[in-house]
Order: structure tokens, then sequence, then C-alpha cells
């Protein structure tokens, strides 16, 4: 079920080309606007029609499972903190559904790109980057080592 | 240089119902463009679908009034490129939006209304205005902002089929402000008709390549904004309202 672009809504902004894990979402040289390049090797996993600030992208389903007419959108609202999809089936009978998308501020995650980058002797740590502060703990829960054994 | 209408030098040479009839073919070029363009992309069908799929689907009946709000809304919301979701897009969009806008109704007022040298009013600054309006924006959206330069990872030089219209709108400008510079500067008439010749072949494209350029989409982009306020306003939207909700509806 590949997904395609609205052209009259897509306004070029390339966030789909920028979150498309399999980067399969690239920009039409003649109309600068967004397409799948591979629709085989899209998953669906809708990370692009949910990010898609203009909601122009949708999923087209294969004629032969999914049935003709039905429809699955899905609107994010970032100041709500809700995701929202609704459903229509061929009958014209529609689902709606709301989630939460996290219980935390949106922002309020700091990007690995606002952390100090680490240096070369963190390289012997078993720790990742970062870690244990960044995780907001005092310390990583460790085996005792055969020497420490009474 | 702001007083001196550019355009009265060349209608000592040429007369003024040639430089005035540039003007309107470029018009009719627009015109028989976009309709090309409509045509040649489906666009005019496509719209027709979908205002019948909105109509089927229809929620609430759209009285005079609704749609008249809805169509204000929308052509307020294109009017301020309210459909940029990066405010760096959306004003570059603007600069060359109202660039070009103010652009040709000096460009028209100077060929018909005033062609004497020593134009009264503002009308050769805001022409000048105008093509600064549109160089800045069209500058900034090509090295920085196009989205195959910024995602895609093309060179800031790349150029391609989607880049016609803004290298000949912004090469319209920048000639014209070539050249009303160069006269200013009181160069030979020589000089000022050779600048105006490449000026007019630039201009010329830039209107006779709407088929093939993307000038055509500051007409789709009002369209769309309205027929999307249209939807919204009659419930046809097919887009789920974010409202948290515990239950399923069937």
């Amino acid at each position: 079920m590949p997904t395609y672009t609205d052209m009259t809504r897509c306004d070029g902004c390339g966030e789909c080309v920028d979150i498309c894990p399999s980067d399969i979402m690239h920009i039409d040289p003649v109309y600068r606007r967004s397409y799948n390049v591979e629709p085989n090797f899209c998953w669906e996993c809708y990370s692009c029609v949910k990010y898609c600030p203009q909601h122009a992208i949708d999923v087209r389903g294969y004629a032969d499972f999914a049935p003709l007419g039905h429809k699955v959108r899905v609107r994010r609202d970032v100041d709500k903190g809700v995701i929202a999809w609704k459903i229509r089936y061929r009958d014209g009978r529609e689902k709606a559904f709301s989630f939460p998308i996290r219980t935390t501020a949106w922002g309020s995650i700091r990007p690995p790109a606002d952390y100090a980058p680490p240096g070369r002797h963190e390289l012997d740590s078993p720790l990742l980057a970062h870690e244990p502060e960044a995780l907001n703990i005092a310390a990583l829960p460790s085996l005792s080592t055969p020497n420490e054994k009474v | 240089m702001f007083s001196t209408n550019p355009f009265a030098a060349v209608i000592d040479v040429v007369p003024a119902g040639l430089v005035q009839s540039f003007v309107v073919l470029m018009a009719f070029a627009v015109a028989i463009g976009t309709v090309l363009d409509v045509y040649h992309k489906g666009s005019g069908r496509y719209f027709a679908q979908r205002r019948a799929r909105a109509k089927a689907a229809a929620r609430r009946p759209m009285n005079a009034m609704r749609k008249a709000t809805a169509v204000v809304k929308g052509l307020a919301e294109a009017s301020v490129s309210g459909e940029f979701c990066k405010w760096n897009r959306r004003l570059s969009h603007l600069l060359m939006m109202y660039g070009f806008i103010l652009y040709v109704i000096a460009t028209v007022m100077l060929v018909f209304a005033l062609p004497e040298a020593a134009a009264p009013g503002p009308w050769v600054a805001l022409w000048d205005l105008g093509a600064l309006m549109i160089l800045a924006g069209g500058a900034w959206f090509f090295f920085f902002l196009r989205v195959n330069v910024a995602y895609d990872g093309d060179s800031r030089f790349h150029v391609g089929r989607a880049d016609l219209f803004v290298l000949l709108l912004m090469g319209s400008a920048l000639l014209g402000l070539l050249w009303h510079g160069v006269q200013a500067l009181s160069a030979s008439a020589g000089l000022n008709l050779t600048l105006f010749g490449i000026y007019l072949f630039f201009t010329a494209l830039l209107f006779l390549s709407v088929p093939w350029s993307k000038f055509s989409h500051m007409f789709y982009k009002p369209a769309v904004a309205v027929q999307r306020k249209l939807e919204e306003a009659s419930g046809a939207s097919d887009l789920p309202d974010p409202t948290p909700r515990r239950r399923t509806r069937s």
C-alpha cells in the first residue's frame, strides 16, 4: 500500500523526504513536489503521512485486498499532543480514533545534537553517550565482577 | 534614478502603442499558457472531481453566506501564503509574490498612464522596489530554500526545469534594474536599447514559458485554499478531528 502525494496540497517543504525511513520520498525535478520514487519499497509506516504539515500524503490500498473506496486518514496535532485517525469504509461508515502521542511537552526532549560530543576516552566505556545523566539516574545497574564475590 | 521612467527612453524611439501592445500580448500569453497548463496537467479535471466528491460527502448545507465566508478565508490564507509551514519559505514567497505584483502594476502604470520621462508619483520607485523584492526573495529561495538543495543534497547551483520560473523571474527583475541603472548613468542610446532588448527577451520568456514553468502555481494555490476551506465548512473534509475521544463512532 504505497504512499502518494496530492500535488495540489503539497507545498514542497521536504519534511517527508527528511523523515522517510526508506528514503523513497523524493522531490519531483519538474514540479518540485514530493513523490514516492519506489512504491514497492514502501512499508506503510505512515511517518510521512503523519508528519506532512499539509496533509498532502495518503496511502493507496492495493485493489486486490484493500476494498475500493476506503480511506484511512490521520492528523497529528502537536499542540494537543494527540493523533487522530479516521477510517472510512467503502459503504460510507466511518470510525474515528484519537490517541495521546506522548506524556511530555513537545520539544521538551533534547535532541542528540544538543549534547556535547563524547570524548575519545569514552570509546572504552561500556556506557552509551551521556549515560547515565541523560537517563536521569545516578548510575546504571551493573553485575558484580568475580573478584567482588564474597 | 527613482524619478525617471525607464520606458520613456524607449517610447522616444519606438511608438508607445508598440510597447503597450507588448504588455497586452504578455497578459494574453499568461492567460493562454495557464489554460494549456490546466489542460495538459489535468488540473481542471482534478478540481472538478474533487468538487463533486466534496459535494457528495458534505454534512452541512452550504448557503451563500457560508460559501462566501469560506472563499474569503481561502483567499486570505493565500494572500499571506498561509499554506507554508516554514516561516523562511513563506517569507521568501511573499517577497516574490508582492514584489511581482508591484512590478507588474508599476509597469502597467509607467507604460500606459505615465509614458513621459519624468513620471510623477511613486511608480518608478515602486517598479524598482518590486524588482528588488523579487531578487531578494528569489535569491533566498534559490540558494538556500529549494527543497532539492536542502533535502536531496543537490548543489546550490543545480538548475532543473522546476527552476525555470524563479530564474526567469529573477532574470527579468535583475535586467530591468540594470537597464534602469545604466539609464540613470546617462549611458549611450545604443547601450540603453541593447540592454532593453535583453530585458525584453527574458521578460517575454517569463510570460511565454507558462505552460512549461511553475508560473501558474500562483493561480492554483488560491484555488486549492478556497477549495479546502469550502470542504472544511461543509464537513466534507476527509481529515479527522484531533479532539480527543474515548469511544469509537460508527
